[in-house]
């Protein structure tokens, strides 16, 4: 088995219920976005996945195997988990970051390689305090990816990103999907309704839906959810169009 | 190796410094006629007290530049020092026991061992009580060995006032707790250089986590590190390496902030070159350090921890002055 599964996963902080029993499974091959608002529990759902953090109850399982009986090696090639926030302590070069990525493979892949298939050869040895939002972005995916992993898990890669970056990235997911299990936390409802597979919408720890990115997006809970009002229109998939403007 | 020769010139200029330097200065030639086998009674001085003594401070020096490496390498933290976590004060505290307890052991391994076993206890205790509610944060690591070593230092004054009388020296512990370096015999120099060499095979093991751990803890995990365990064991070489450091130099103040800050200027965040260059650094201040203690003050010897914290502190302020502002 070659995707990613969770069983009733329980985890609870302070006398709260931050996830309430959630069972999932995540094949390869389908993009699979988690969407839902603020404090639904999409961070602590991807990193109960990553194994960063321990349920209280429950199960996770990679390749159908109890990922608590994973060496953190093993753990760290087949997996590619990005999270939301980094910051590290030391003034790290693009280069430097791209080659800790790569180090998880027993074989690493050469960063030279690595740097320009994701555009970054002329940045190499640019360092951390002075990338955009965008470079130091497009650095982590570069690290994430690196070693080719068969799982990747990512808390909102394209939030510090502008439009067009985010539709590259989108476009990046997409094809990283072919040959992994790829689940990315949204908060643009126009993006993963168009590149993504699956939606699965979280509301207070709970999954409230969870079905092809067209359902789900059609599904009235979606307003419910988000306590607003959507008004949907039918553009092609994969195209890089641009709703929600108006002149 | 572009890199090293500087490092490699400066702790050479420093060797040859600490050599000449004492109340009676050496001149360059005759530091190389003694070199060179002279049997006068001057560079028999020189081959015996003072060489042995200059190596001494230089490998000390590198002991402290490694092990404050990895503390900050652990703690994520430029200011870290081996000092917050209660290493050096757990180590103070066994080297105080030793010097000032009457235990029927040899001296020598009795305030090595002493030294290395509160070393050890103090930052264990110091884990156990940062990690009482799971995952030991930064934060609380830091904030446990602040606490642990303020205690520590407050227990060995009070150990220095309880267990001396006529028939052991408090000079000698308080000068040992100001840092200075000891001339040691053929086999001490030994011993510690053999130290120094399997302190610097540990930390390089650990480079490639401490450069993971720099990315931020939950960064690290996703490239494959259990951040958890590679701090218990990354903490533990590092209270290895100041024990020893403490053991035969005392309290040497600011060389761990130091160092680890001028080889990461020079060889940039990597700790696979970071490291070696900390060691070298470290040796070089140290070696240099030592040798205006000898000199400052003919024919008195001025503790090396004044020495080194009269530079390392205003260093200090300035890196707290540039981090403060931006």
């Amino acid at each position: 088995m070659s995707g990613v599964e969770c069983r009733s996963i329980r985890v609870e902080a302070g006398g709260k219920r931050l996830l309430d029993d959630i069972s999932l499974a995540f094949a390869k091959g389908t993009l699979t976005g988690l969407v839902g608002p603020n404090g639904a529990g999409k961070s602590t759902l991807l990193r109960v996945l990553a194994g960063y953090h321990r349920a209280d109850a429950g199960h996770v399982l990679w390749q159908g195997r109890d990922l608590a009986d994973w060496s953190a090696a093993e753990r760290g090639a087949a997996g590619g988990y990005l999270p939301q926030q980094l910051e590290p302590a030391w003034n790290y070069s693009i280069e430097e970051v791209v080659t800790l990525g790569a180090s998880r493979s027993t074989a690493p892949r050469p960063t030279a390689e690595l740097l320009a298939e994701h555009g970054l050869s002329d940045l190499a040895a640019r360092r951390w305090n002075a990338l955009s939002g965008g470079e130091r972005a497009r650095t982590m995916l570069a690290a994430t990816v690196a070693p080719r992993p068969g799982i990747i898990l990512a808390d909102e890669p394209g939030a510090s990103l502008d439009i067009r970056h985010r539709l590259d990235l989108a476009h990046r997911l997409r094809a990283l999907a072919e040959t992994a299990v790829v689940v990315v936390i949204m908060h643009d409802l126009d993006l993963a309704a168009r590149f993504c597979d699956r939606i699965v919408l979280l509301d207070a720890g709970r999954v409230v839906a969870d079905a092809a990115a067209e359902a789900v997006i059609s599904d009235p809970e979606l307003e419910r959810v988000f306590n607003i009002r959507l008004q949907r229109q039918a553009l092609e998939r994969d195209r890089d169009w641009v709703i929600g403007l108006s002149a | 190796m572009k890199r090293a020769l500087p490092l490699l010139l400066a702790l050479s200029s420093a060797l040859a410094f600490g050599a000449m330097a004492g109340h009676d200065w050496a001149s360059p030639g005759r530091l190389f006629s003694a070199l060179s086998g002279d049997t006068s009674l001057q560079s028999q001085l020189l081959m015996v007290w003072r060489l042995p003594r200059v190596l001494a401070a230089a490998l000390v020096g590198a002991l402290l530049g490694l092990g404050g490496a990895i503390f900050q390498g652990v703690f994520r933290n430029p200011l870290a020092e081996p000092y917050l976590l209660g290493s050096s004060g757990g180590a103070a505290i066994g080297a105080t026991i030793a010097l000032l307890v009457p235990l029927g052991l040899p001296a020598g391994p009795a305030l090595a061992g002493l030294s290395f076993l509160g070393a050890w206890s103090a930052t264990w205790l110091v884990l156990a009580i940062a990690g009482l509610h799971g995952r030991p944060d930064t934060a609380g690591l830091l904030l446990a060995g602040v606490a642990i070593a303020a205690m520590l230092g407050a227990l060995r004054s009070f150990l220095m006032l309880a267990l001396s009388d006529d028939t052991v020296n408090l000079q000698v512990v308080l000068s040992w707790t100001l840092g200075g370096i000891q001339t040691p015999d053929m086999a001490g120099l030994a011993l510690l250089s053999g130290l120094v060499v399997a302190a610097l095979a540990l930390s390089l093991r650990l480079a490639r986590g401490l450069d993971l751990l720099g990315l931020g803890e939950e960064q690290a995990f996703a490239f494959g590190l259990d951040p958890a365990r590679f701090v218990r064991i990354a903490v533990l070489v590092g209270a290895g390496i100041v024990a020893a450091a403490v053991a035969y130099g005392g309290l040497v103040a600011f060389v761990g902030l130091i160092a680890p800050h001028l080889a990461r200027w020079w060889t940039g965040p990597r700790h696979a070159g970071m490291l070696p260059a900390s060691a070298l650094i470290g040796a070089a201040i140290v070696c240099a350090c030592d040798g205006i203690a000898r000199a400052v003050l003919p024919p008195a010897e001025v503790p090396l921890g004044l020495i080194t914290a009269l530079f390392g502190g205003p260093f200090f302020l300035l890196l707290l002055a540039r981090r403060l502002r931006v």
